[in-house]
């Protein structure tokens, strides 16, 4: 059925970053560039003085590259190469985007890993009685990071919190499976 | 979700940087490495000579300029139109329709997607759980497809945001008659960060 590779389609596309910006910038500043030698094309075939620099001019000063002065242009050519090499990995990355799939009946579903780790952090501080704010949990493709910072005085049963946290993730239903990683800090903070 | 050509992007992006990589280096061991130097100055005389022989050998009318540059000024022309072209045709692929079905004698049915879109978003924006939601509908593969954008208050687990939302999603495919493609997506940001967390469980 068309649905299912619908599903597919619409899953895989909003894994990965579709590279509209960058290839927007790319495609403007080469707009840009194009206009600013076509209209110097221009102003030479009507005999007027160019704007910066007249095509003949161009031409010329590329290939006499060499007598240039060696410091402008090995510096522009490495600032070439380095944006360069930028863009294809840009182009050649797969760029997954931090979210994650969820195993769901009716719609595809993907989620952003900060909602998970939002929904974890709840349960995590809730499970070692521990203030929400001094409690952060980092979620990425495969392991959610605990990070539990003790109130001075109160005990946190590590393998309480790791229980909760993977009870929780294996309700989620995340298509990659996520393990947990639980952190306690030496140091308590005083009250909270 | 929408029907931007994301090889086409990754293409242009492939080829700027080549290209960017291939002059840059191109210029820099022209003026560091003696042979390449000396090759470039070499070949720089017969160059020279063989343009302006093109530019003399391509009159245009009497007019004692060469076609030469007109012709790369169409080409650019060219160019920016197919690079506007390009940029301005990102991000599209939406649907005004979700249904529209020829049935038989008695005519044909069309439903907006303004009245899938109102309906979800409307059950939805009753809901504490979210900050915000957004519903819009898209083509893919030619089918409508439900594209349902929730922001999630601080906390709110994701298999109950899925689970209200697949609810609501079933309530439409009751009132429609059938089920349209959809898909969820689940986020947080900057709004979830300040509103402050929800007393749900």
């Amino acid at each position: 059925m068309s649905t299912a590779s619908v599903r597919r389609r619409v899953t895989r596309r909003e894994l990965h970053s579709p590279r509209s910006t960058a290839a927007i910038v790319v495609a403007v500043l080469l707009v840009l560039a194009l206009a600013w030698v076509g209209t110097e094309i221009v102003i030479a075939l009507l005999g007027l003085p160019a704007l910066l620099v007249a095509p003949a001019d161009m031409f010329a000063s590329a290939v006499n590259l060499p007598e240039a002065p060696a410091g402008i242009v090995v510096a522009a050519g490495a600032v070439a190469v380095v944006l360069g090499l930028v863009l294809i990995v840009l182009g050649l990355a797969p760029g997954r985007r931090p979210r994650h799939v969820l195993e769901t009946e009716r719609a595809a579903t993907v989620v952003d890993n900060e909602v998970v780790a939002s929904a974890l952090a709840r349960h995590a501080s809730l499970a070692a009685d521990v203030d929400p704010d001094h409690t952060t949990v980092s979620v990425s493709k495969r392991v959610a990071v605990v990070d539990l910072v003790p109130t001075s005085g109160v005990p946190v049963d590590r393998a309480d919190v790791t229980e909760a946290v993977d009870r929780e993730l294996a309700g989620y239903g995340l298509r990659q499976k996520v393990s947990s990683r639980v952190r306690v800090r030496e140091n308590g903070k005083v009250g909270a | 979700m929408n029907s931007t050509n994301r090889g086409l992007n990754r293409l242009l992006l492939l080829v700027v940087g080549l290209l960017l990589v291939a002059v840059g280096s191109a210029a820099a061991t022209a003026v560091l490495l003696p042979s390449v130097r000396d090759g470039w100055k070499a070949s720089a005389d017969p160059i020279r000579d063989q343009v302006a022989s093109w530019l003399q050998a391509t009159p245009l009318g009497g007019t004692g300029v060469s076609w030469i540059m007109p012709a790369v000024l169409v080409v650019i022309v060219l160019a920016v139109v197919l690079l506007v072209a390009f940029a301005l045709r990102q991000g599209r692929g939406r649907t005004g329709t979700v249904v529209d079905e020829s049935v038989g004698e008695h005519g044909q049915t069309v439903i907006s997607s303004k009245v899938a879109e109102e309906a979800i978003q409307d059950a939805l924006s009753a809901r504490p759980e979210f900050v915000a939601s957004h519903v819009t509908t898209y083509r893919v593969k030619r089918t409508p497809t439900l594209k349902v954008s929730v922001t999630c208050r601080r906390g709110v687990s994701p298999a109950d945001a899925s689970a209200i939302v697949e609810s609501n999603l079933r309530a439409l495919d009751q009132l429609l008659g059938r089920e349209l493609p959809a898909l969820v997506q689940i986020s947080g940001g900057f709004r979830a960060r300040v509103s402050g967390s929800t007393r749900l469980q």
